[in-house]
């Protein structure tokens, strides 16, 4: 190890400083000084100024491509089609649309499944009358979840499986799965589709 | 950085942890990979990092986003040292196979590859907070600033932290003459 005085020290600190352009304008004066003839003060600060350099000419690692995001959509296209999503991320998703087919096409497909899913019959469960169902459930759900979620507990209600609360309306099965059938054979996904990325456009 | 680029855009504006992982991905592999002198560690730290930028983005407040995501950079980076620290078969590699103070190789490519070995090697072996401050300021790229910010420390200490760690290395890295 070298011999280390405090005034080294300081000395050794204000070089390593100006070097990274970290010094006020009386500092950086200080540092003219210091080196102004001082034949130790200016080896000083070359070697200083040679492992800066050798620490920054490190060779920089690329990052495993999977470990970064592939830059679509993934689990934002269920929250989209949802209505899940925040005005600014609705705008950046819509925007990202218009460019990429690829997620365009996931996003077809995962608006049929979920229209297939909520285009589920009614089941006769052979009960009479009127049964209590849940009612709505908050929306805020977590992203990936949401869509899944979403359309299982449609599929709970049409079933008649729901458990009521004491003050849940009161439908009666017949009408819950006409309205069910209705509302998503008004959606298919050729045109909810092209409707959504037309709103996007800027 | 681009801490700078997004403060001059709109008060909306936030980055996504996609715009984060972008930007900021290789930078984080490369911190992790010059502390630890391992390539699987980093890949864990960035994931970890950006798993917790995932779950922090929403109670970011714009202002000094390096200074964020450094702390939340370091903080993951320390409970992945302590959480090996309790399975004593993975300690962090010292890089013992490295010859500190051997003689350059006649053969320049051969010699450039050595020296960062060598550099790397004698990282490892400095103690924890030069070695941080050093990578964060020499191979991240941050200012005293944004490093002080990041280990939470006032930025006299971080001045003080890459000199002696630079010191520390220079006096490591000499070849016998």
């Amino acid at each position: 190890m070298a011999r280390m005085t405090p005034g080294h020290n300081e000395r050794g600190e204000l070089f390593s400083a100006y070097l990274d352009g970290e010094l006020t304008r009386d500092e950086v004066a200080l540092v003219g000084d210091m080196l102004d003839g001082d034949e130790d003060a200016i080896a000083e600060f070359h070697a200083i100024r040679e492992v800066r350099a050798t620490l920054r000419l490190l060779p920089e690692f690329e990052v495993p491509a999977a470990l970064l995001p592939d830059g679509h959509l993934g689990d934002r296209l269920s929250a989209y089609l949802d209505g899940e999503l925040v005005s600014l991320e609705y705008r950046r998703v819509s925007r990202h649309l218009v460019d990429c087919p690829e997620c365009r096409a996931e996003l077809a497909e995962l608006d049929r499944a979920r229209i297939a899913v909520r285009s589920l019959p009614g089941v006769d469960t052979g009960m009479t009358g009127e049964i209590p169902v849940l009612p709505a459930r908050k929306r805020r759900r977590g992203l990936i979840a949401g869509g899944i979620a979403a359309t299982a507990a449609a599929a709970v209600l049409v079933l008649g499986l729901g458990i009521g609360g004491a003050d849940a309306p009161v439908y009666s099965l017949d009408d819950l799965a006409a309205r069910h059938v209705a509302r998503a054979s008004a959606e298919p996904a050729s045109a909810v589709l092209p409707a959504m990325i037309e709103v996007s456009a800027p | 950085m681009f801490s700078q680029l997004w403060g001059s855009m709109t008060e909306e504006f936030k980055p996504t942890w996609e715009d984060v992982a972008q930007r900021y991905g290789r930078k984080i592999y490369n911190f992790a990979y010059r502390l630890t002198g391992n390539p699987d560690d980093a890949a864990d730290l960035v994931q970890e990092v950006l798993l917790r930028v995932r779950r922090g983005l929403s109670s970011y407040e714009p202002g000094s986003f390096d200074g964020w995501l450094w702390r939340i950079t370091r903080n993951a980076f320390l409970d992945g040292v302590r959480k090996k620290q309790r399975r004593p078969e993975s300690a962090l590699p010292e890089g013992d196979h490295i010859m500190l103070g051997a003689s350059p190789s006649p053969d320049e490519v051969l010699a450039s590859v050595r020296l960062s070995d060598d550099v790397q090697s004698a990282l490892l072996k400095l103690p924890y907070e030069f070695r941080e401050a050093v990578v964060l300021c020499d191979v991240v790229g941050l200012t005293y600033d944004e490093i002080a910010q990041a280990a939470d420390v006032p930025v006299g200490t971080v001045r003080s932290r890459i000199h002696r760690g630079r010191k520390m290395l220079r006096e490591m890295l000499t070849w016998p003459v």
